[in-house]
This record gives structure tokens, sequence and C-alpha cells, in this order.
């Protein structure tokens, strides 16, 4: 194959795979922090103790992260098409990555919160602040590094997960490189996409952490 | 000095408290009256439940039973928030938001109640200027030294006005230099803007420095209380001789003399030779927010204060 029939190829499967990622780690992002904050909240000790929905939260949780991917995309199938009316390609497969995002994301905002100290909380509840308040002016802009830390590591795994969504006819670099590597033997499409991968992560992760440690003033 | 006819700022009425899981309460039936306009010093050892006194009193933690009156009025749920807004509350571990300028952590209470930003800004400027933090607006907690860490902890609680100003083991985290420089800051505060005053501390010299009354905590009793002067001169419970003791210079005594501490203006050298004609040897000197804390070696004969020294 020539560079000429391999880069209009590389080209359309990054943009797949960005088409598949971002929109994904967008939404993971807001409902896994918003799940993340809900376990904060609810722990008992929390500010908001409700052992019960902690503890369903919690367990919802652990489930979605310890499903594989694969496994989840099947089950997500009736699912994703009642959302983008199918269950095949790119778009559908935004669905069960953002899905697969959402628990990963709780975990790690949940983790980012308990490391908030304490007694920056006492503060703001001594000042008289709400809840809503206390999570939206101290808790979140506290964590704020370790959520843009969060966000990165979740845009890297659904880099490599979205390339197994190209079991469900989703393109993107991963389906690339099964389709000409491992099934038609191209060695050189395979190399070159997993190059394009590598690139991909590494961008996300200099990005990622560059932003985290412009953020963070301590 | 505290009007006595004033009512209390804060009354503990038979207060019990016992954390979850916790064989014994952290508050034992307390009951304390502070005077509006006091310096009251709260001081006992670690676990004593200083640190449970001061939850309770900001609203931050209930009491299983009995009653805590603040301003006249019982502390609920329904006089909490108002509470609150007239209460500053400062911290061994200043408990800055890392992530905020000094400038939006002294905004902070400011912004929680809708306070408009220019006027938040301007308010917050001024109380930086007050404690001597007027060029670090612009610059982070990390950026700071420990002192200068609680001077804008003491900004943001003083930014609202409170006439109550909480303080638990405010100096505790610090070197004595910059202790002594919080506890001035805070007893220039105090008279200026007629607050009243609660100083917690583990350590006996923040209460000799600042205070005009002290409770003794021990195992979440109150076991003795009074003005300072009186109860360090004469302490009735063991456990304030015991804090007394603790903070006594190790030294051999010669026979005959004893140990005093007096507090002098300055130590020069027409003090220290005023000292030495008298008979007494100097131990241990460090400052004091009036001056000098000395303790003295003395012939037991020599009774008599020093002028203007403060008896031990
Ligand atoms: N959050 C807590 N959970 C359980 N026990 C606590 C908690 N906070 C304090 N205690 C216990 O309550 C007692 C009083 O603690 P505290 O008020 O912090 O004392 P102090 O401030 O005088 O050192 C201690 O025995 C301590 O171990
Ligand atoms: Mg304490």
């Amino acid at each position: 194959m020539t560079w000429e029939t391999l880069w209009p190829l590389l080209a359309q499967g990054t943009l797949d795979t960005l088409w598949m990622v971002v929109p994904a780690a967008l939404c993971a992002q807001l409902l896994g922090t918003a799940l993340g904050v809900l376990l904060t909240l609810t722990r008992p000790g929390g500010l908001h103790p409700l052992p019960p929905l902690f503890r369903a939260l919690d367990a919802i949780v652990n489930v979605g992260r310890s499903l594989p991917f694969i496994i989840l995309l099947v089950l997500l199938i009736p699912f994703t098409r009642l959302i983008t009316g199918t269950s095949i390609g790119a778009t559908a497969a935004i669905v069960p990555l953002t899905v697969a995002a959402i628990p990963f994301v709780a975990r790690l905002v949940d983790g980012a919160l308990k490391d908030v100290p304490h007694g920056v909380v006492d503060a703001a509840r001594a000042m008289g602040a709400t809840t809503a308040q206390t999570v939206f002016k101290v808790l979140l802009p506290e964590a704020r590094p370790a959520l843009i830390h969060a966000f990165t590591v979740m845009v890297v795994s659904l880099i490599g997960y979205s390339a197994m969504a190209g079991a469900i006819g989703g393109g993107g670099l991963g389906d690339l490189a099964i389709r000409y590597g491992y099934q038609r033997f191209e060695t050189g499409v395979m190399f070159a996409t997993v190059a394009a991968l590598l690139v991909l992560v590494q961008l996300t992760q200099w990005a990622g952490d560059r932003a985290a440690a412009r953020s963070d003033h301590r | 000095m505290p009007d006595p006819h004033a009512p209390d700022v804060l009354a503990f009425q038979n207060v019990c408290k016992t954390y979850p899981g916790q064989p014994r309460p952290a508050l034992d039936d307390l009951k304390l009256r502070v005077p509006r306009g006091s310096r009251m010093g709260i001081i006992g050892r670690s676990g004593a439940g200083k640190s449970t006194l001061v939850r309770l009193l900001s609203g931050l933690d209930t009491p299983d039973t009995g009653e805590l009156r603040v301003r006249g009025e019982v502390l609920g749920p329904a006089t909490r928030a108002a509470h609150q807004a007239r209460t500053g509350l400062v911290f061994q571990q200043f408990n800055l938001l890392a992530q905020r300028t000094v400038l939006r952590n002294v905004t902070l209470p400011l912004e929680l109640r809708g306070v408009p930003r220019a006027r938040r800004d301007a308010l917050a400027r001024e109380q930086l200027g007050l404690v001597g933090l007027g060029d670090y607006a612009g610059r982070y907690p990390a950026q700071l030294s420990g002192g200068q860490k609680q001077r804008v902890g003491i900004a943001r609680a003083l930014v609202t006005a409170p006439d109550l100003l909480l303080a638990d083991e405010a100096t505790s985290a610090l070197d004595p230099e910059t202790s002594a420089g919080i506890l001035q800051l805070l007893l220039e505060l105090q008279r200026e803007r007629d607050l009243t005053l609660v100083i917690v501390t583990h350590q006996l010299e923040v209460v000799r420095a600042v205070t005009t009354h002290v409770a003794v905590l021990e195992g979440g009793q109150l076991v003795e209380s009074g003005e300072t002067a009186a109860v360090l001169r004469d302490p009735r419970h063991t456990a304030t001789r015991a804090l007394l003791d603790a903070h006594r210079p190790q030294v051999t005594l010669a026979p005959g003399e004893t140990l005093r501490r007096v507090t002098l203006p300055d130590l020069t050298a027409s003090t220290l030779a005023a000292l030495t004609r008298s008979g007494a040897r100097l131990v241990q000197a460090e400052p004091h927010p009036q001056g000098v804390d000395v303790w003295l070696a003395a012939p037991a004969a020599e009774a008599a204060p020093q002028p203007g020294a403060v008896p031990a």
C-alpha cells in the first residue's frame, strides 16, 4: 500500500476515533463528576449522608467498572439503538463509550474530592456555606488539578476502548489496525495506525499533565 | 474591660457530646459562660475536648444533650445561620483554599452570602491591609509563610465584621516569635472592634499573653475557670497546676530560691541590673505581646514583684 492510499485511511480513522472519543469524554466527565460528587456527599460521614443511596451508587459504580467493555458494548445495544436510532457505526459507539467511562470518572472524582482537606470544608461550613456552595465553590475548585488528571486518564482509556468499537462497525484507528493489519496482513498499515494511536495518546497525556500542573497552585 | 452586667455572648448549659463509637464523652456536662467583650482562654491538654467545644460553638456539630446559648438565643437549626454570620473562626492549620488567591480566600465568606464583587473586593483588601498583607492579595497560600497564612485566616474570619472570634490553636503551628506577632494582632483587633475572643490552646503562655478569663478543660469537663490572673496566681485544680508546672523551665534551684515568672516591658541593661541587685537570677526569657516574659530564680524572702510586672 502506498502513502497516497494510506494517508486518507489514517486521516479518516483519526477523525472517527476523535468523533467517538471527544463527545463520549465530555458527556462522561459531566455525568461521572455528578456521580462522584453524589458518592462523596452521601457516604457515611459525608456532607449529606444517605447510606442506602450511597450503597446503591457504590455498587453500580463497581459493577460498571468490572464489566469488560466488549460485554458492555453488546449489553447496551438496545439502549444505544434507543438513543441514536442505530446500534452500528461511530455515532452509536459514543453511547457505550460514555457509559463505560462514567463509573471510571466517578471513582476518580470521588477520590479527588476526598483529598480536599477536611479542614477547608469545615471552614466553608462554618462560614455558613450551603451544601451546593461547598461543592461548587470549595470541593470542585480545590480538586481541579485532580479532576483534570482524571479527565486525561479517562480520555486515554477511551482511545483504547474506541479500538474495540470496531466490532460494531465504529471505525476509527483501532478498527483500521485490525482490518488491515490483522485480517489482511498489511503490517505497514498496522504500524502506521499504532503510531497514530500513540501520538494521540501522548498528545492527550502531555496536554492533560500540562493543564493540571498549570491549574495547581499548591 | 468587659462590662460585668453585659449578657453572656456564649453559655454552655450541661452540654454533652460523645462521638459515635467512642467509649467516653468528648464533652461531659459542660457548663461555661463567656462574658461579652472578654478574651476567654480555653486550655487543656490534648484530647480534653477543646476542639469539640469549638465545633459546637461554630455550628459544625450539635450537642447530644444540653444547650448552647449564643447571644441569648439557643443555638439550633433556626438560629445557626444568623450565628455563623456573626462568628469568625481561625484554625491551627489555617484551612485556606489552596487554589484561590489570598484575595479570593478573604472574599469567600462574602461571596457565600452574595455580596457584589466590587464591594467584597474592597472589603477584603481593606482587611488584608489591616493584617499587614496589603501587597499579597494576588499570591496563593503556598507562597506564604505560616504566620502570613494565619494573617490571611484572620482577615477571612473578620471580613464579615463578626462580634465573636473563635481561634482553635491558632498559633500552635507557628514558631514562638511568629506566635507572639499573631497574638499581638488578635489582641489589637479584639480591642479595636470590641470582639469577644475565644482562644483555645494547650499553651499556657497564650492564655497568659492575651486572655482576661480562662477555663480549664480536663476529660471533657470544666475543672476550673475565672479571671486569668486569679487562676494563674492561685490554681485550684491539679490539672491547672500540671499545666503551670509543665511550663516551668527545668533548673536546679539553690536552697531557699523559688522560681517566679514576670512580664517586663523590655529587657535592657538597666532592667537586668535592677534584677541582679534584687538578688534574682534570670533563668529564661521569651517574647510576649507586652514585652518580655522572664523566669527568675529568686531568694524566697525577695517577694515583692518588680514595678509594672505581672505576677506569674
Ligand atoms: N471526629 C471524631 N471522632 C471520634 N472521636 C473524636 C473525634 N474528634 C475528637 N474525638 C475524641 O474526642 C476527644 C476530644 O477531642 P478534641 O475535642 O479534639 O480534644 P482537644 O482539641 O482538646 O485535643 C478525644 O478523646 C478525641 O479522641
Ligand atoms: Mg484540638
